[in-house]
């Protein structure tokens, strides 16, 4: 998923997400075709490991730069927001709950979905 | 970017500590695939997308803390509140006495025209109910809002309910549309598309309370 060729075919020449976002887990629906903008993060956020819950917690964090920017919250199908940490809200799968799959900036009020974290249909 | 949605309702849940408010709106169980590192933060809201007769309907839905101590805070979250689900607990008559001081609470507090619901939550447990599924509907009459009885944790009526709240509001919205684009007489009109702001709401920005 980080390879650039892969990236590549994800996006059109605006940037735009080509195919439908969607929980890798449950498949259920993130966001719309064309509804995000690529951006390539130099300050990498770290992001704790998404594992389920049976399995023995790993305190491991994931430098990610790869990322869906999302401008409106409202343009998310389905998407749940965490309790606010410092100046962010981690963003998980509406319906099983997995998750970080991204993180929603209070600040700027935009959201940024990982690529690596969904998959693209 | 073209606006992708048709109505976007903000919900509530509001009701005693332990009626299964959070249950009904997050999973939280066994086999969730919930990390404990988002367990241990806990989960403010979800933004859901539904179709209803064709529209595209945008649902935020927040939860809210029942007990005592949390209740200016829950206030809070009433304004801009569209539609407000109140639920107790089919096994707590304490909880069902109390809706009626959770209705002062949405009267004094939220907008005039707020669309309710009454869930009588936990519908599962029958050999321990309290409150009978006819005194429910009745105190929904007396309200005059709509009732289901639901389970969180057999998944009994909670999407139905939500289904059912939106559909009211919505409704609601478009009547209210109607007379304004034709305020001498209600009648067959274009409907003008609803002006929901989009601007990121400011509540947004308060402090979590789970
Ligand atoms: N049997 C059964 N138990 C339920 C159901 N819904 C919730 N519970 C249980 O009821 C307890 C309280 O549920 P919560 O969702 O935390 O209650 P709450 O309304 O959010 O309470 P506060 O956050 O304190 O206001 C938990 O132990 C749940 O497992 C249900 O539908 N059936
Ligand atoms: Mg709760
Ligand atoms: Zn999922």
């Amino acid at each position: 998923m980080s390879s650039s060729v892969e990236i590549e075919s994800l996006k059109d020449e605006n940037g735009k997400n080509i195919y439908t976002v969607l929980c890798t887990f449950c498949s259920s629906k993130i966001l719309n075709p064309g509804s995000s903008t690529y951006v390539n993060i130099e300050v990498a956020v770290k992001l704790h490991r998404m594992q389920r819950k049976d399995e023995e917690e790993v305190e491991e964090e994931e430098e990610i730069s790869d990322y869906w920017m999302v401008d409106d919250m409202f343009t998310f199908e389905n998407i749940g927001f965490s309790n606010t940490v410092e100046n962010l809200k981690y963003l998980i799968c509406a319906d099983c709950e997995i998750g970080p799959v991204g993180w929603h900036n209070l600040t700027d009020q935009k959201s940024y979905i990982a690529l690596s974290r969904v998959k693209h249909d | 970017m073209a606006k992708t949605y048709d109505y976007l309702f903000k919900l509530l849940l509001i009701g005693d500590s332990g009626v299964g408010k959070t249950c009904v709106l997050f999973r939280f169980s066994e086999d969730a695939f919930n990390t404990t590192f988002i367990s241990t933060i806990g989960i403010d809201f979800k933004i859901r997308t539904i179709d209803l007769d064709n529209k595209k309907v945008k649902l935020q839905i927040w939860d809210t803390a029942g007990q005592e101590r949390f209740r200016t805070i829950t206030t809070a979250y009433y304004r801009g509140a569209m539609g407000i689900m109140l639920v107790y607990d089919v096994n707590n008559e304490r909880s069902f006495e109390n809706i009626k001081n959770w209705i002062r609470n949405i009267e004094e507090n939220a907008s005039a025209d707020v669309e309710k619901m009454l869930l009588g939550n936990k519908c599962d447990l029958a050999d321990r109910r309290q409150v009978s599924k006819q005194r429910g509907e009745q105190l929904a009459v007396e309200y005059g809002i709509k009732f289901m009885e639901t389970s969180a944790k057999a998944s009994i009526n909670v999407e139905e309910a939500f289904y059912t709240l939106a559909r009211d509001i919505k409704a609601k919205t478009e009547k209210k549309l109607k007379e304004a684009s034709n305020p001498t007489k209600s009648g067959g009109h274009a409907l003008r598309a609803p002006e929901i702001s989009r601007k990121p709401p400011v509540w947004l920005a308060r402090c979590s309370i789970l």
